[in-house]
């Protein structure tokens, strides 16, 4: 009788969609970063428009990094442009779009079916400014068969991953096999690679919108890893190497270690892959004596204030935010998902295997700093981070360099 | 003048005009005003108002990440500008670029303008490889030469080390990343200085060379006697144009080095983008772009001045 029941109301629901004007012949366009999987996310949008009859949903994507995608729709948001209807932003975006007033409040909305970090990220001043498209946090990933072969553990600070290097490169004798690889080129990524060893020691950036920087901490952070390149646990280079190129060279099997998002899960055990049945994931180290700590990622849906269609547009950015989803995206895109629930479904659990152990990860991730001026401070950051890595800037110099210009922008 | 006007009246005594072109009867002065309308009312939309309007927003505190409304300043962008240092290190490149890639565009031009001119049997395919670095767009060349110079993967470090040298990581070093910067936007600009002297060198009469040879004044004398003060005019006008454009240059260093390492390759243009695009500090990105406007304005006034003196 159910099976009966609904599809009549399928059949009845799709009739009344045909003929009610508002949801007649609707052309949304959505914009995805082209990093998240945007061909499972079409999956996701052909369901909708099966269920949704009169709907037509168009995917743009545009840029291969968060800056250049935060600048395309930059350009496209301060133009009024209603071309978009709904934006994938990400987790550092929602102060910025609600000070700027680009997108539509989800009024009583209620965030509490999210996890708490990302009911936070999308609420500024009370407003819902966006609803969590996936939830994310940077994780380590190892060779596991290069750990084994060692008799090597994943390692718990920063100093056992370079001593596990060491030994691997010492038996390996691979030239072209790298210790680490993580994020140096000027770009989003960087910043975390700042954060990382600097909140594993206690400290905080920003609180209440006051900068409480520690300039020790940050000087710790930058010879961290400026001694990485300096010891070989990381290539020369690293100052030339964004998050996707990460992902490339561990994929291809000449890392053993790599600092990465979630995404990266599904691309090393594809096809593709060098190393897919090799790849052990866990916690990111401390720096010794610290911490563990990871930063929160994740991106959200947004509808644009200019969009023509407000009420279509916000009907499916609820299906997208929906907890079905999420299970989906998890499965099927290796997205980590933004209810606490998801992470125990037996259909993720079956296809990513180590998101059980995530969820307390995504906890305890750190946010990086809510301000509407958050493009400067993140250029402040990878910036410096770059300069140090390429040898330019001294790790002190490059701590007081962030401190002053942080001052001006956060006074 | 006065043969056309002739004709024209020849032509309309014995039909006489159609009614509608009577308001086509305007004094000269008055047909150049219609005229050049239409061209006029373009410029004023597209660059005076916009240029104008600039200069108002540069006195304003308009930023979109505030979530204020405008607001009037004075002249406080433009004293933030004084404690910037990235708009000082900005600038410096940028006069750097300048300073380094106008002389050298046109030395390597001219020595392709040359050799285009020379009596080969088949000339396009030299005229051809001459106009393809002129034709790509400028975002392109940045991408391209941003593979060549790829520490791992470039073929600038696989020729080296062929060599027997060490690679370079080019984009690691602010200095190898500028000479690497300049190096591409020589290769990219050269072709179209070599395609504006190329122009002059053939409006060079062969008959002064050959009554040079008559004269018994060897190849090089006559380079210095007779082609270098004919293609003045022609050179004027190319460093013109090549000066303004690498004042502005943005999209090569973007592409290859993202201003990086560090800002150490950034431009003014490349920073008043960041401000502007990124930052949506429209009000200081307006006092960046004023400044730039101006530093362009003063060069061309050095030029034209250049030129009038010449006449």
């Amino acid at each position: 009788m159910n099976i009966r029941f609904m599809a009549a109301a399928l059949a009845a629901a799709s009739m009344l969609g045909s003929i009610t004007p508002a949801f007649a012949d609707t052309e949304l366009k959505i914009f995805v970063s082209s990093q998240h999987q945007p061909d499972v996310w079409r999956k996701v949008l052909d369901k909708y428009e099966a269920a949704n009859p009169g709907v037509k949903i168009a995917i743009e994507t545009g840029g291969n990094t968060s800056e250049a995608q935060a600048q395309y729709l930059n350009t496209v948001m301060s133009a009024k442009d209603s071309n978009l209807d709904i934006l994938m932003l990400d987790v550092i975006r929602p102060a910025q779009y609600a000070a700027a007033g680009w997108t539509s409040d989800f009024e009583g909305k209620d965030m509490s079916v999210y996890l708490p970090a990302y009911a936070e990220a999308n609420t500024v001043d009370g407003k819902i400014v966006a609803l969590p498209a996936f939830a994310d946090a940077m994780f380590l990933y190892y060779r596991k068969d290069l750990l084994d072969k060692y008799g090597i553990a994943p390692p718990k600070t920063w100093e056992e991953l370079a001593a596990a290097t060491k030994k691997i490169a010492d038996g390996e004798k691979n030239p072209e096999l790298q210790g680490l690889s993580f994020q140096g080129k000027a770009i989003e990524g960087a910043v975390c690679t700042f954060l990382l060893p600097y909140w594993s020691q206690g400290k905080t950036l920003v609180e209440n919108g006051k900068l409480t920087f520690d300039h020790d901490a940050a000087v710790n952070s930058l010879k961290l890893w400026k001694g990485f390149v300096d010891d070989g646990v990381a290539k020369k280079n690293i100052a030339e190497v964004a998050t996707d190129d990460t992902r490339k060279e561990f994929q291809a099997g000449s890392a053993a270690f790599a600092v990465n998002w979630s995404y990266a899960w599904t691309h090393f055990q594809g096809a593709e892959s060098a190393v897919a049945g090799k790849v052990g994931v866990t916690r990111l180290p401390a720096l010794g004596g610290g911490e563990q700590a990871s930063c929160l990622g994740g991106w959200e849906w947004g509808v644009s204030a200019y969009s023509t269609h407000q009420d279509e547009a916000k009907k499916l950015v609820e299906y997208l935010s929906g907890e079905d989803v999420s299970v989906f995206m998890a499965a099927n895109g290796s997205l980590l998902p933004s209810y606490a629930g998801a992470y125990k479904n037996e259909e993720v659990l079956k296809a990513v295997p180590w998101f059980a152990d995530a969820l307390q990860v995504v906890e305890t991730a750190k946010a990086r700093p809510v301000t509407p001026r958050y493009n400067e401070v993140s250029e402040v950051i990878r910036t410096t981070v770059n300069a140090v890595l390429a040898g330019v800037t001294t790790p002190e110099d490059g701590a007081s360099q962030i401190e002053a210009r942080l001052k001006r922008i956060l006074r | 003048m006065t043969n056309t006007s002739t004709i024209n009246a020849a032509s309309t005594a014995d039909r006489g005009p159609p009614a509608w072109t009577r308001w086509l009867d305007l004094g000269d002065r008055a047909l150049a005003v219609v005229l050049l309308a239409p061209a006029a009312i373009l410029l004023a939309l597209i660059i005076v108002y916009p240029v104008l309007r600039l200069g108002y927003t540069s006195f304003f505190s308009l930023s979109l990440t505030s979530g204020l409304p405008a607001e009037f300043v004075g002249l406080e962008n433009y004293s933030l500008m004084l404690d910037d240092p990235v708009f000082w290190e900005t600038t410096w490149n940028t006069v750097l670029i300048t300073l380094i890639t106008v002389p050298g565009a046109l030395l390597v031009g001219l020595a392709l303008a040359l050799l285009a001119n020379l009596p080969f049997g088949v000339q396009w395919p030299v005229r051809l490889s001459l106009l393809i670095p002129w034709a790509l767009p400028l975002s392109f060349a940045g991408l391209i030469f941003a593979w060549f110079f790829h520490s791992e993967y470039g073929v600038v470090n696989d020729v080296l080390m062929r060599l027997g040298f060490e690679g370079i990581i080019w984009f690691n070093s602010p200095n190898w990343a500028f000479a690497a910067i300049c190096l591409t936007i020589i290769w990219k600009t050269s072709s179209f200085m070599a395609l504006i002297i190329l122009a002059g060198l053939q409006t060079i009469p062969r008959s002064l060379y050959e009554a040079a040879d008559v004269d018994g004044a060897g190849r090089i004398r006559q380079f210095f006697e007779i082609t270098l003060p004919l293609l003045k005019p022609s050179i004027v006008v190319a460093l013109i144009f090549r000066t303004i454009t690498a004042l502005q240059t943005f999209d090569i260093p973007y592409m290859m080095t993202g201003g990086g390492p560090g800002t150490s390759t950034a431009t003014l243009a490349m920073y008043i983008h960041q401000n502007t695009v990124s930052f949506l500090d429209l009000g200081y990105g307006s006092a960046l772009a004023v400044v730039m406007f101006a530093l362009s304005m003063c060069v061309t006034a050095v030029y034209l001045r250049a030129i009038r003196t010449k006449e």
